[in-house]
């Protein structure tokens, strides 16, 4: 076991400094120069004395070599540096933004949960009937409608028509936590409304398939209350596959929230790394890659210790 | 889980509890509202978070906005662009290179302590010094020495007559900080303080209790919050969300106008221009270039781009408000295909050409323009291939000369036609500048007007580099864009300064009043 163990996290180090190595290079191939960049914001532009002197400041002017190592050397101790543009400390701003994306993730998927759940599971109970019909149809048309298309209508109508909710922003919820939720509104129920169409899918399917097997006639021959067939025998069968798709999901809105984000003016990971890109600060984007990078190794070293402990097989392959 | 009940009632409540406050509000106050008023704190949405703000350093329009709040330099300007002292009381020149400022006795920082003459020598020095990445360092290179006559009279002797030193003194790269100031804290002497703020996100400043102008600013604090989305801004706007907003996008325009509770202020800032790599190829020759101006019809470009909110420009892009009228129709290009085809012709062309036209999908304007220009050129046989990469790989790709063809808009920082010295001037290479461009025709008109100070010999100048201008084609102008600032009508006395010094307008919020 203790070999296994071992095996998967140098696996996972190994991982991880491959990725690291890729997003340094590309960065580099990558053209744009943050130092003009900095100085050229908004279309103006400084000297060539004063780029140079601000490529010197950045540490910009050592040789690529010798910045990739001290980058491998700094990641190895979670040292990230700071930001070139600004000098700000990478880490806290990581540690601010991150909990940011992963609040709108979260209370988007159960929001997704609640209304996906329960309206998939009737869907399938009654399979071709006219509430599954309905559903389904509702459904198409939401899974084809992009996030950024919906929150765009949101603010339209509920910021700009109906004057109901903030078009966007954020404040802590330490600081205000009433007007915290109302910016939280929008942008979470834009993940869910995603989230929503594919748990919905899911479970539809799984209900659907499930509803079948030998054990629910059964169940429903001994007389058993329909709810309860439906709970015990049905849905908890069904759920499985629904679980494992949400998690996936999770996994990939990390990345992906970015739309969201910058529709709704959220300040989380995902919008600072555009930012960085686009102002070419390499540390933060190398940073926040290798961030969501071990997040998502860390979570696939678990489920494989997980499983190996559920089932020994998998140890000895 | 429980959240989501509370979220889906909050609309309700929301709407509740404003009008609530406000009824209070106005019973607790009813002649006290005024007072409510100054206390207030005007949020205004900017169109992209500044990246630094550095007091020496341009890092774009946002920054020097906030820039404008919290340091002053020794001239400013007023609502209307008239150029001012502001932490200097009055300035002389004791000859036409050396000029004394007496400072204001109640200017202070925001340590509290008295601007004096040691400041100035400092803050002009942090410019000029050896290793600085100061906007102006090449620019105030003139100054020979800066001395203290007395604590709070300074004298600045150049090497040379300058015509615009006083508008670089009044630029927002050329505050006054006090020489206490250490590296990552500077200390200014504007209206506001900061208070705090969080990268990409906003920045909070209260107002200066012992700012320099007694009645100071008229609100407590500004709260800016980046809005890197235009319509998103816009949208903030409209919903009452923020007070005020830059960059309108001009799409927008209408809307506002029809509007019962915003307005707008605008002039005409910057203007759009399309460069030239003449180091190869058939842009090396003027001719080609020439043909390139008078193949474009300029109202569509305002019409695709700009919504029809610009103005065609088809000579010396010299500022609105410039000293100068050098309109001449001699030395401009009108629409004519004609005498664009004729010119390729002679050029060698008459078949036309490929070529690659560079501009950038970060920002939508750009990117029409650059289509428009593409179909123009298509009709005299220049077939241009749109290379439209992010904002930072356009800068490079300009730098290094990989485009023929390229467009770009910008602002000069104050009103003359000296503005154009880092468009034109061949001494500093940009991606400001044609690829390879080089003229001592032009380096030497810029040279001798910056030097002269007889209004009418550099007029004549001027006049000179118009000419040129035309004929040696170091860009081709295209459109001015109307620059617009929007707010709730609420919002009182806030003006867009005119032309170049549209960027300074946060000047005019020294004026401005919340509702």
């Amino acid at each position: 076991m203790l070999a296994f163990l071992l095996r998967r996290v140098a696996a996972a180090i190994v991982m991880l400094l491959v990725v690291g190595t890729i997003i340094f290079s590309l960065l580099v191939i990558v053209p744009g120069d943050p130092a003009e960049l900095l100085l050229s914001t908004g279309g103006g532009s400084a000297t060539q004395e004063a780029i140079q002197n601000l490529r010197i400041e950045m540490g910009l002017d050592k040789p690529i070599l010798a910045q990739y190592f001290s980058f491998l050397i700094n990641t190895a101790q979670f040292e990230f540096g700071t930001s070139i543009v600004d000098g700000s400390s990478i880490a806290d701003a990581i540690a601010l933004r991150l909990p940011r994306t992963l609040e709108i993730i979260g209370v988007g998927a159960v929001l997704a949960l609640i209304v996906a759940i329960p309206v998939g599971t009737l869907a399938g109970l009654r399979g071709g009937g006219r509430f599954d019909v309905i559903a389904s149809g509702v459904n198409a048309l939401l899974t084809s409608i992009p996030g950024f298309v919906v929150g765009t209508l949101f603010i339209y109508f509920f910021a700009q028509v109906l004057r109901v909710l903030p078009a966007g922003g954020y404040v802590a919820f330490s600081q205000d936590p009433a007007q915290h939720l109302q910016m939280l509104v929008l942008p979470a129920t834009t993940v869910a409304l995603h989230l929503a169409t594919i748990i919905f899918r899911m479970t539809r399917a799984s209900v659907l398939e499930m509803r079948g097997h030998d054990w629910v006639r059964t169940a429903t021959a001994k007389g058993l209350r329909r709810s309860l067939v439906v709970r015990r025998h049905i849905l908890r069968n069904a759920l499985g596959p629904v679980i494992t798709v949400v998690g996936l999901q999770l996994g990939i809105l990390l990345g992906s929230t970015v739309l969201i984000e910058f529709v709704y003016n959220w300040p989380g990971l995902s919008g600072m790394l555009v930012t960085a890109v686009e102002q070419r600060d390499y540390p933060t984007v190398r940073a926040i890659i290798l961030t969501v990078a071990a997040i998502f190794i860390g979570i696939n070293l678990v489920i494989d210790i997980l499983y190996s402990l559920l089932d020994p097989r998998i140890r000895l392959k | 889980m429980t959240p989501s009940l509370p979220m889906s009632m909050m609309p309700t409540r929301r709407s509740v509890l404003l009008s609530l406050g406000a009824g209070i509000t106005a019973m607790a106050l009813p002649r006290g509202s005024w007072a409510q008023g100054t206390d207030a704190v005007l949020k205004f949405g900017l169109s992209t978070f500044p990246p630094t703000v550095k007091p020496f350093d341009n890092t774009g329009g946002a920054a020097n906005t906030v820039k404008l709040m919290i340091y002053r330099g020794l001239m400013g300007y007023d609502a209307s662009g008239k150029l001012l002292p502001e932490l200097a009381e009055s300035y002389e020149w004791l000859e036409p290179t050396v000029a004394v400022f007496k400072l204001r006795a109640n200017a202070t920082f925001h340590n509290g302590k008295p601007v004096t003459a040691a400041d100035v020598i400092f803050s002009l020095n942090e410019i000029t010094k050896e290793g600085s990445t100061a906007f102006l360092k090449s620019d105030l290179a003139i100054i020979t020495a800066v001395e203290a006559v007395d604590d709070k009279t300074v004298k600045i002797t150049l090497s040379s007559p300058s015509a615009i030193f006083m508008d670089l003194m009044a630029s927002y790269c050329c505050p006054i900080i006090s020489a206490e100031s250490t590296d990552g804290n500077d200390i200014g002497a504007g209206p506001f303080v900061m208070k705090s703020s969080e990268k990409g996100v906003y920045i909070e400043l209260e107002r200066y209790g012992a700012y320099y102008d007694e009645g100071g600013p008229n609100f407590g604090g500004i709260r800016f919050i980046a809005y890197a989305d235009e319509n998103l801004r816009f949208a903030a706007l409209e919903a009452g969300d923020v007070d005020l907003i830059e960059y309108l996008p001009w799409t927008q325009f209408d809307a506002v106008e029809a509007s019962d509770t915003m307005q707008m202020k605008s002039t005409l800032g910057p203007y759009m221009f399309l460069l030239f790599n003449v180091t190869e190829g058939p842009f090396a020759d003027a001719k080609v270039r020439q043909a390139v101006g008078y193949a474009i019809e300029r109202q569509d470009v305002v019409d695709a781009a700009f919504a029809g909110r610009g103005v065609p420009l088809y000579g010396l892009p010299n500022p609105q408000g410039s000293p100068f009228d050098l309109s001449n129709p001699a030395h401009e290009w009108t629409y004519d295909i004609e005498k664009a085809k004729a010119l390729l012709a002679e050029a060698g062309y008459p078949n036309g050409f490929d070529c690659r036209l560079l501009a950038t999908a970060t920002y939508g304007m750009h990117q029409d323009t650059a289509s428009v220009v593409q179909a123009y050129l298509a009709m005299i046989g220049i077939n241009a291939t749109l290379d439209l990469p992010d904002w930072g790989t356009r800068v490079t790709a300009g730098k290094e000369g990989k485009y023929d063809l390229a467009v770009h808009g910008t602002s000069g920082i104050y009103n003359d036609p000296d503005s154009l010295w880092s468009l034109l001037y061949s001494g500093n290479p940009s991606y400001l500048q044609s690829f390879g461009f080089k003229s001592a025709r032009i380096d030497g008109l810029l040279e001798q007007g910056r030097t002269e100070v007889d209004t009418e010999k550099r007029k004549a100048v001027y006049q000179d580099l118009a000419a040129a201008y035309f004929e040696e084609v170091p860009q081709v102008p295209l459109n001015w864009r109307v620059q617009a600032y929007a707010m709730k009508k609420s919002v009182t006395g806030f003006e867009a300064l005119p032309g170049f010094l549209n960027g300074s307008s946060a000047y005019a919020l020294d004026e401005t009043q919340l509702g």
